[in-house]
């Protein structure tokens, strides 16, 4: 069975290498080196715990298991705050007209502005699953446990969750709005630059990054048709998360310009269709198969399970899945439709 | 004889003619008689000072005495920038760099500016071909010196130049189809002209406002920022050698270069002194080759007049004028002229002698 947890210093070896299986874009989220990792996940097992100091802005990592064996097959992560007390960058596309009554000419000109305007709001990131399991109840349930996990915990996150989606990159891994924009500014690959996204402060973000506003006419046609475009590899993702609610609105990606998804937090369809049920057993494993979530900060668990719906608020769930949520019965779990 | 002189009412069909000739790429002097009309207007008024100072463009020509014609026209502008906006660029660097990461990168940039608002600029610079060398170019263009030095406070301490950027044989500017008509969806001809015929306003209304980083402009066009046509190299030397240097700033089409001095320390200025007229009867030889010609102004604000006579004309005190000359300069014995040499002349140059200077002195 396949279950969703929080991420675990022994679950390290494992999410390296499923990092290191998926392009170059996720390190800034997931990090490829074993020492930034390890960091990463520490600062998840506290965040988890709840151990944070105040004014430290808590990351959750979590980790899809395959219960029968032990592998991890997907990492998703959740940044209470995007920046976690840096500043989020992005590119805000705007729109600005240029007339002239005399001509009588009139002109949209589309800019991008620098913004930090996201920070602070909670992002969704780090979302890397084994391509077999792309398409998969696996990879939904990796998904959108996340935002079972936000509806249990509402208080830690924001009215708005934001997620970066990948941009175009093209198979010899050359990347359109990079080496029209950023390549001339950064003077470094966009590997590199997304390496050091991850491993360093943002700082050089600020240090490198142009900080006038980009006239999209004067990037290379590519960088433009790239504008907001998601990565093909992320088509999955993409398509959950606007069933999710989550709309494109102006922010790109400052890197490789792609779109940048938001989302009222109460709005979400799992947080909207998903209740609070008392849970019950039951043997038979059929029956309508849902996300069925439980357990507070680190004891959070949410696994895929046939269910049966009483009308007494209770939730018919098998027993053998109890084990996995850590619970038993006559305790609260959440429930959302597939 | 070529005389310098204001320009006056009946210069328009020659004028006109001269501009037909010309042909594209003049952008200050179109071939349009009302315009034409206008500038002349303009330049009346400005010798008559019926206009405020700082809106007065001076305009000169150059009229071929003997044959009764108008062969040139220069001009000055007393201040730019004041009922209209007056743009261009300038080139300066953005550095971005990261100690964290050991990197250090330059960025050229063109900022919009407005830099040369309130600035004398010298213009309209045009001699008909037939009129072509024998340093009748320099007798054009190196006139309107003496008269920024004697009237100096009608204009700024400096004086800039705005030079003719590089374009095509079609008239396609390579800045202009990386940068401008991203914006004006306009062939670089027409933008030309319209800001020529001072329809200046829709330059503020269309123009990207944010600075340009030039590594997102193709190298076509990088290329060509700060450089001239190859038909203004010739002027570009001339001004370099008067002392006028690149200030930084392009013009915002073609990426041409503004050059600028500040008149004390032009050459002609530095060079130039004041002489008593003595109008001699014995035949003088005008015509003499350009590095021995000198330039002898009548200092008169609303009618200056300038031509050339052979620097063996001036002595410690005087200036030996022949009739015809002193008659083309309106001057008369004892009157005040200054001369100053046509070319630079470097150790021969007339300031370069003791009587020269003690001359300049007594007469300023």
């Amino acid at each position: 069975m396949w279950l969703v947890r929080p991420a675990q210093l022994d679950d390290l070896k494992q999410i390296l290498t499923i990092a290191g299986t998926q392009g170059a874009r996720l390190s800034s989220t997931l990090p490829k080196e074993s020492d930034s990792l390890a960091r990463k996940i520490e600062l998840s097992v506290a965040s988890f715990e709840s151990s944070l100091p105040e004014d430290q802005a808590p990351r959750f990592l979590f980790v899809l298991e395959n219960t029968d064996d032990g592998t991890i097959g997907g990492v998703a992560g959740i940044d209470a705050r995007a920046g976690s007390g840096e500043p989020f960058y992005s590119y805000r596309k705007d729109a600005l007209i240029h007339a002239s009554h005399e001509l009588g000419v009139s002109r949209r000109v589309e800019v991008l502005y620098p913004s930090h305007s996201l920070t602070d709001q909670t992002l969704l990131c780090s979302f890397v699953i084994r391509p077999e399991l792309r398409g998969t109840e696996a990879f939904e349930l990796l998904s959108r446990a996340r935002i079972l996990f936000i509806a249990e915990h509402r208080d830690l996150f924001t009215s708005r969750v934001v997620v970066e989606i990948q941009g175009v990159q093209s198979d010899d891994g050359s990347v359109p709005f990079w080496d029209s924009l950023g390549r001339h500014f950064f003077n470094m690959t966009f590997e590199d630059a997304d390496r050091y996204s991850a491993s360093l402060s943002k700082t050089f973000l600020a240090e490198m990054m142009p900080h006038n506003p980009i006239y999209v006419s004067l990037l290379s046609d590519a960088a433009r048709e790239a504008l907001g475009k998601p990565h093909d590899v992320t088509s999955g993702n993409y398509e959950l998360l606007r069933r999710e609610g989550f709309q494109e609105g102006c922010y790109l990606d400052i890197f490789d310009a792609g779109p940048v998804l938001e989302a009222r937090t109460d709005s979400l369809h799992t947080l909207v269709t998903s209740h609070r049920k008392i849970l019950h057993g039951r043997h038979d494993d059929d029956g309508e198969n849902c996300l069925v979530a439980a357990g507070e900060g680190a004891d959070f668990r949410c696994v895929l399970a046939g269910i049966e719906d009483t009308l007494e608020n209770e939730l018919k769930v098998p027993v053998k899945t109890w084990n996995l949520l850590g619970k038993s019965a006559g305790e609260a779990v959440r429930v959302a439709p597939l | 004889m070529l005389v310098i002189r204001p320009l006056q009412q009946e210069d328009l069909d020659d004028l006109y003619e001269m501009a037909q000739k010309a042909g594209k790429g003049l952008t200050t002097l179109p071939a349009d008689r009302e315009l034409l009309q206008r500038k002349i207007d303009m330049a009346r008024e400005s010798f008559r000072q019926r206009c405020a100072p700082e809106a007065a463009l001076y305009l000169f020509a150059m009229e071929d005495v003997e044959a009764k014609k108008t062969v040139g026209i220069s001009g000055i502008q007393a201040r730019v920038g004041l009922d209209e906006v007056f743009y261009n660029y300038r080139l300066s660097v953005t550095v971005n760099a990261s100690s964290e990461l050991g990197v250090h990168v330059r960025t050229p940039t063109l900022h919009l500016s407005n830099d040369m608002t309130d600035v004398s600029e010298i213009c309209s610079l045009l001699l008909s071909k037939d009129y072509q060398g024998g340093g009748n170019g320099l007798l054009l263009s190196r006139s309107r010196f003496m008269y920024l030095d004697e009237f100096r406070s009608h204009f700024s301490e400096k004086v800039f130049a705005e030079m003719r950027g590089v374009s095509d044989e079609e008239g396609n500017s390579p800045l202009w189809d990386a940068l401008g008509s991203k914006f004006f969806d306009m062939e670089f001809s027409k933008a030309d002209v319209l800001s020529g015929l001072g329809n200046k306003a829709f330059i503020a209304e269309l123009m990207p406002k944010y600075p340009i980083y030039l590594p997102m402009l193709p190298s076509s066009a990088r290329a060509v920022i700060g450089r001239v046509h190859d038909n203004t190299a010739p002027a570009l030397k001339m001004l370099q050698a008067e002392g006028f240097n690149f200030n930084g700033l392009v013009d915002i089409f073609d990426g041409g270069p503004v050059v600028e001095a500040f008149i004390p320390s032009i050459r002609t200025v530095r060079d130039s002194a004041n002489r008593h007229v003595m109008v001699t009867r014995k035949p003088v030889e005008l015509d003499v080759p350009a590095d021995e010609k000198v330039m002898v102004s009548n200092r008169s604000f609303r009618d200056f007049r300038v031509t050339t006579v052979p620097a063996t004309c001036v002595g410690p005190d005087t200036v030996k004028l022949p009739p015809e000359v002193a008659e083309a300069l309106q001057v008369e014995s004892g009157d005040s002229v200054r001369v100053t040499s046509l070319k630079d002349r470097g150790s021969r140059s007339l300031s370069g002698t003791r009587g020269a200077r003690q001359g300049r002195r007594l007469g300023a």
